[in-house]
């Protein structure tokens, strides 16, 4: 089947992204697809890659980062959640004269209607916040 | 956008103490948009988002409930708010920004099952 | 069309309350993070849901040491079970 996950939830306030994380890596493993990752609201932060956590503490941006290449996933980030709480990337870094940008480039900045047409487009959407 | 889905948004979150009443707005209103069919229902401390007279920047917010009063314009008709939730809350249909109808939790529980796809915030 | 109901605070929220009061025969609930604290102990899951499976995350009872007292009526799942039961019904509703 055709999976969206929407994730609302920042890494390290609760327990959602990890639950979003474990539940993408398991549809996966069980050979569904996974039509798109949104990450809305405060779960914008699991696309952070200025993520630093101790060494046995897991880096769950640094987690999404990988199963979508690893999986070669779509992962969107909602505009206008990711701006206001300094998700930026390369272009918009360099437009708002910062100096690098904060996003991992395994996700992509782009607005609600990639929500509206993964929703149309697949067989389940699952949130976690 | 290749299929027309029957999307319900239960905005179950008070308007200002977290952005989610904000963020399922906004879902709601770009799959509206997008010309789907999009119903939407108020829920628990969902119903303080129709409280009337809101002056929300007195903390720097939009008031929410202008917001609300837009669904209508774009084509969100089916409109619930849950009438025990209103109850619970000692509202009245009179402090609300919209002449709304109260429904009860069959009439939400209907939805819901009809529903293809369901937020739930 | 089925629903599964997936429920992720502790009972201090009542999110319970709200859902149970919207579910039909053939809807199940899934609890999982606090919303296992639900599925040990005593008296938290309200009789008028008797007709619902329910569930709770595995994972999560046992990083909290609550797997053992699970009550009888929940049973465990994990998230290999989370994905086939999201399959199994027509939707999934998450309450947080």
């Amino acid at each position: 089947m055709k999976f969206t996950i929407v994730v609302y939830a920042a890494p390290y306030s609760s327990e959602a992204a990890h639950s979003a994380l474990q539940f993408t890596a398991a549809l996966l493993k069980a050979g569904h697809e996974v039509y798109r990752l949104f990450f809305f609201g405060d779960g914008v932060h699991n696309a952070n890659r200025f993520t630093v956590t101790a060494t046995d503490e897991e880096n769950l941006p640094l987690s999404w980062h990988r199963l979508i290449l690893d999986n070669n996933l779509d992962a969107v980030v909602c505009v206008s959640s990711s701006l206001k709480r300094g998700l930026v990337d390369a272009s918009e870094a360099k437009r708002h004269d910062f100096d690098a940008g904060t996003l991992f480039d395994s996700s992509e900045i782009a607005g609600l209607g990639q929500l509206v047409d993964a929703t149309t487009n697949s067989d389940r959407v699952v949130n976690f916040g | 956008m290749t299929h027309k889905k029957f999307i319900t948004f239960v905005s179950r979150s008070a308007p200002y103490g977290t952005h989610n009443a904000q963020l399922c707005l906004d879902m709601a209103l770009a799959c509206a948009v997008f010309d789907q069919e999009v119903n939407y229902v108020f829920l628990d401390d969902g119903v303080y988002q129709l409280k009337r007279e809101q002056r929300a920047a007195a903390i720097k917010r939009k008031t929410l409930g202008n917001a609300i009063e837009a669904l209508s314009l774009y084509g969100i008709e089916n409109i619930m708010v849950d009438g025990a939730s209103m109850q619970s809350r000692a509202l009245q249909v009179a402090d609300l920004v919209l002449p709304v109808t109260l429904v009860d939790r069959a009439d939400i529980s209907a939805l819901l099952q009809a529903s293809d796809v369901v937020f739930n915030l | 069309m089925s629903c599964l109901h997936t429920i992720n605070r502790s009972p201090r929220f009542a999110q319970l309350d709200s859902c149970s009061s919207l579910l039909l025969p053939g809807d199940a609930v899934l609890f999982i993070e606090d919303g296992t604290y639900y599925c040990s102990g005593p008296h938290k899951i309200p009789a008028t849901m008797s007709g619902v499976e329910l569930y709770a995350l595995q994972e999560d009872m046992i990083a909290r040491g609550t797997e053992a007292t699970c009550v009888k009526e929940v049973t465990l799942a994990n998230y290999s079970k989370f994905v086939e039961l999201s399959c199994e019904f027509d939707k999934v509703i998450s309450w947080f």
